[in-house]
C-alpha cells in the first residue's frame, strides 16, 4: 500500500487540499457554534423553572374598579373557558381550583422560639400542568403529608424583607423544604391538622399549589359543595409568540401573569438568527464539499494513467480508491477535532460573560453538539467516499 | 481458466472491411488451450494489441464473442475481472505500463505485494540473469525501453496465471536476453502449466510454438 500511496499522491496540491480544510473549518464551527450559544443561551430562558412546562401561560381577567368592588366578575364562566379552548392558538387548557374551605399554616422552629403562623389559601392546577417529580408530587387520600409549591416571591419576601429588618435568619430553599408546615383546615364545621411539605419554588405560579387529588378530596370534605368557578387558567398554546394570542387576550380583557410571551418572542428571534447563522455555515461547508470534489476530480484526471495501470494489473477499484477516501476521512477528522476545539475555546469565552450576566444560569453540556459535528462528519465523509468510488469506476469502465 | 474461445470476433474498426477479411483470428471460431504455447504473427495495424485488450477486459469495441472457458467475458463484473486479472491472466502490454516515478525493482514489487507470489530472492535472481541487476534502484524512467521491457516481464510473472501474453516481448531485445527471457518465460508457464500466447511483427521468441496464427 505504501508504494501506492507513493503513486497516488503525485499531483495532490497542497493548496487545494489546504483550501478544503480551511474552508470545511469555518463551515463546521460556525454550524457547531451557533447551535452551541442556541443551546447555551436558550438555558436563559428556561432557567430554574423546572416545574412548569414549556409553552404555557397563566392567563387571568384584569381586575376593574367594579369587579374590585363586587368581589365578582373576575373569574370565568364556563363560556369563556369554552371559547378559549376553540382558539387555533391552544393545545390544551387547566383550570385553576381553588380551596372552598380555610386553611391556617404555622412553621418554625419551637426549640429556638421563631414561629410563624399565617391565614392561607391553597390552590391546583391538573397535574399535567405541573412538571414535577410524580413521586413527590402526588396525594392520596388519609395521607398526613401534602406536597406544596410556593412562589419564589414569598421566600424573597421574607429573606429581604422580614429577616433582613429583624435580624432573623435567612433561609435557602433547601433549608426551607428541610421544615415541615402545621396546616389546619376548617369548613363546615370539621377540621383536620396535616403535614405541609414544601417541594419547589415557582416564579411564574403566583399561588400556593397542592396537588389537584388533595384539593379534590378536601374540597368534597371540607367546602359547601357550591360550584366553584376559576379565577385563573392555565393555558397550554403551540406557540407563544403567535401574535393572535396577544390580540385575543386585548380584545377579551384578559391578561398573563408572566412575562412567558415576551420570551417566547426573544426564544423566537434568537432561533431566527441562530438559524441564519447556522445556514450560513452549512452553505460554506457544501462550498468546501464542492472545493474538495474539484481537487479530487482534477487529482483522478492527472493521475488517471496511473490508476488505469494500477487496474490492469490486478489492483481492484475499491483498493485503488482508498487512499484517496482514507486522505479525505483524514482531513474530515482534523477539521472535526480542530472545530470542536475552537468550539471549547470560545465558549468558554462566552460561558464567563454569559455566568457575569446571569449568575442563577444553567450551562448545559455539548453532547448535542458533538453529535451534530459527529453526523456531519459522516455525511460529509460519506459524500466523498461515494465520489472518489464513482470517479474510480469512471476509469475502470473507461468512460471518459 | 482451461481455454479461451473466440467466436467471429472483429474489432469494430474493421467492420467496414468485413469482407476483406482474411485472419486467423478474426471473423474465425479460434480457441487457446491452456498448456499450449502459439505465436500471433500480424502486420502492423492489423489489431493484435486490439486482441489482448478485448481478452483483458480492457476494451470492449468488438463484435463477437470472447469465452472464458463457457462463460461469456461480457458477463463478467468488477469482481470477477479483478480475479482474473489477478489469477488467470497477465500480460505483458506493448507499451509496458510500468509507473516512471518508481524504481525497477518498487515496480516489480507493487505487483507482488498484492499476489505474495515470489520471494525477494526469485525476484533478484531474475534481475540478474536478465542483466539488469544494477539497476533496480533506478528509476524506470531513465532505463531504455529494452530494459524497462525486461522489469516489465518480471513484474507480469508475479502473479499465478493460466494464460500469459507477450505482446510484442522481445521488440527492443538483444538475442541473447530474448532466448533468457524465453527461458524464463517458457519455465514459470511449464511450471504452472499455462499457455502462451506471443504476438510479434517480424522478431519472435524462440520457443516451440503448438500453432502459428497468421492475424
Amino acid at each position: 500500500m505504501k508504494l501506492v500511496w507513493k503513486l497516488l499522491r503525485q499531483h495532490i496540491s497542497i493548496g487545494q487540499f489546504t483550501g478544503f480544510t480551511m474552508a470545511n473549518l469555518i463551515g463546521m464551527v460556525i454550524i457547531l457554534l451557533g447551535f452551541q450559544f442556541y443551546q447555551d443561551v436558550s438555558s436563559i430562558f428556561s432557567s430554574k423553572e423546572s416545574f412548569m412546562k414549556k409553552d404555557y401561560i397563566v392567563v387571568t381577567k384584569q381586575v376593574g374598579a367594579v369587579s374590585a368592588l363586587t368581589g365578582k366578575g373576575n373569574s370565568f364562566a364556563p363560556a369563556e373557558i369554552e371559547a378559549l379552548e376553540k382558539q387555533p392558538f391552544t393545545r390544551s387548557l387547566g383550570q385553576f381550583l381553588p380551596a372552598d374551605f380555610s386553611v391556617s399554616a404555622s412553621m418554625g422552629m419551637k426549640n429556638i422560639g421563631i414561629q410563624f403562623s399565617t391565614e392561607m389559601f391553597f390552590e391546583s392546577v391538573p397535574d399535567d400542568y405541573v412538571d414535577y417529580n410524580s413521586s413527590q408530587w402526588n396525594y392520596r387520600e388519609g395521607d398526613e403529608l401534602i406536597p406544596i409549591i410556593l412562589p419564589r416571591n414569598y421566600l424573597n419576601l421574607y429573606n429581604f424583607g422580614y429577616a433582613q429588618t429583624r435580624g432573623l435568619p435567612k433561609l435557602s430553599e433547601n433549608v426551607i423544604s428541610m421544615i415541615s408546615l402545621d396546616i389546619s383546615i376548617r369548613g363546615q364545621g370539621k377540621s383536620g391538622h396535616y403535614q405541609g411539605k414544601i417541594v419547589g419554588f415557582s416564579n411564574r405560579l403566583n399561588t400556593i399549589l397542592v396537588p389537584k387529588a388533595f384539593l379534590d378530596w378536601a374540597n368534597k370534605e371540607y367546602g359547601s359543595g357550591e360550584k366553584v368557578y376559576p379565577s385563573r387558567l392555565i393555558l397550554e398554546v403551540s406557540n407563544p409568540t403567535d401574535d393572535r394570542i396577544a390580540k385575543y387576550f386585548q380584545d377579551k380583557g384578559y391578561e398573563t401573569e408572566d412575562d412567558k410571551l415576551e420570551q417566547g418572542k426573544t426564544i423566537w428571534f434568537l432561533k431566527i438568527v441562530v438559524g441564519i447563522v447556522m445556514a450560513v455555515g452549512i452553505l460554506i461547508t457544501v462550498l468546501a464539499l464542492y472545493i474538495l470534489m474539484l481537487s479530487i476530480y482534477l487529482l483522478v484526471e492527472k493521475n488517471s494513467a496511473k490508476l488505469e495501470n494500477l487496474l490492469l494489473i490486478g489492483y481492484s477499484p475499491s483498493r485503488v480508491a482508498w487512499p484517496y477516501q482514507l486522505l479525505t476521512l483524514g482531513l474530515n477528522a482534523i477539521v472535526l477535532v480542530l472545530a470542536f476545539i475552537i468550539l471549547m475555546i470560545v465558549r468558554k469565552y462566552y460561558v464567563e460573560m454569559l455566568e457575569a450576566l446571569y449568575p442563577d444560569i444553567i450551562i448545559g453540556g455539548i453532547g448535542k453538539t458533538v453529535l451534530i459535528g459527529i453526523v456531519l462528519f459522516i455525511m460529509v465523509s460519506f459524500m466523498n467516499v461515494l465520489v472518489i468510488r464513482q470517479k474510480i469506476a469512471v476509469i475502470w469502465e473507461r468512460k471518459d | 481458466m482451461d481455454k479461451i474461445v473466440l467466436k467471429q470476433v472483429l474489432p469494430m474498426v474493421f467492420e467496414e472491411h468485413r469482407s476483406l477479411m482474411q485472419s486467423d483470428v478474426w471473423l474465425q471460431d479460434l480457441t487457446f488451450e491452456k498448456g499450449n504455447s502459439y505465436l500471433v504473427e500480424a502486420d502492423s495495424g492489423t489489431g493484435k494489441s486490439s486482441l489482448c485488450s478485448y481478452i483483458f477486459g480492457y476494451r470492449k469495441d468488438f463484435t463477437g464473442q470472447i469465452l472464458f472457458d463457457d462463460k461469456d467475458l461480457n458477463g463478467l463484473g468488477v469482481k470477477d475481472w479483478v480475479d482474473v486479472r489477478l489469477r488467470s491472466l497477465s500480460v505483458l502490454w506493448q507499451d509496458l505500463r510500468l509507473f516512471p516515478e518508481l524504481t525497477a525493482m518498487e515496480n516489480v514489487q507493487i505487483k507482488n505485494q498484492l499476489t505474495d507470489f515470489h520471494s525477494q530472492k526469485q525476484i533478484e535472481e531474475w534481475f540478474e540473469r536478465l542483466g539488469i541487476a544494477d539497476k533496480k534502484n533506478s528509476k524506470v524512467g531513465r532505463l531504455s525501453f529494452g530494459q524497462q521491457q525486461r522489469v516489465a516481464l518480471i513484474r507480469s510473472l508475479c502473479q499465478p496465471f493460466d494464460f500469459f501474453f507477450a505482446d510484442e516481448p522481445i521488440s527492443h531485445l538483444d538475442e541473447r536476453n530474448s532466448e533468457i527471457l524465453g527461458e524464463i518465460l517458457m519455465s514459470e508457464a511449464q511450471r504452472q502449466g499455462a499457455g502462451i500466447i506471443v504476438t510479434s511483427i517480424g522478431k519472435h521468441m524462440n520457443m516451440n510454438y503448438h500453432r502459428i496464427i497468421k492475424l
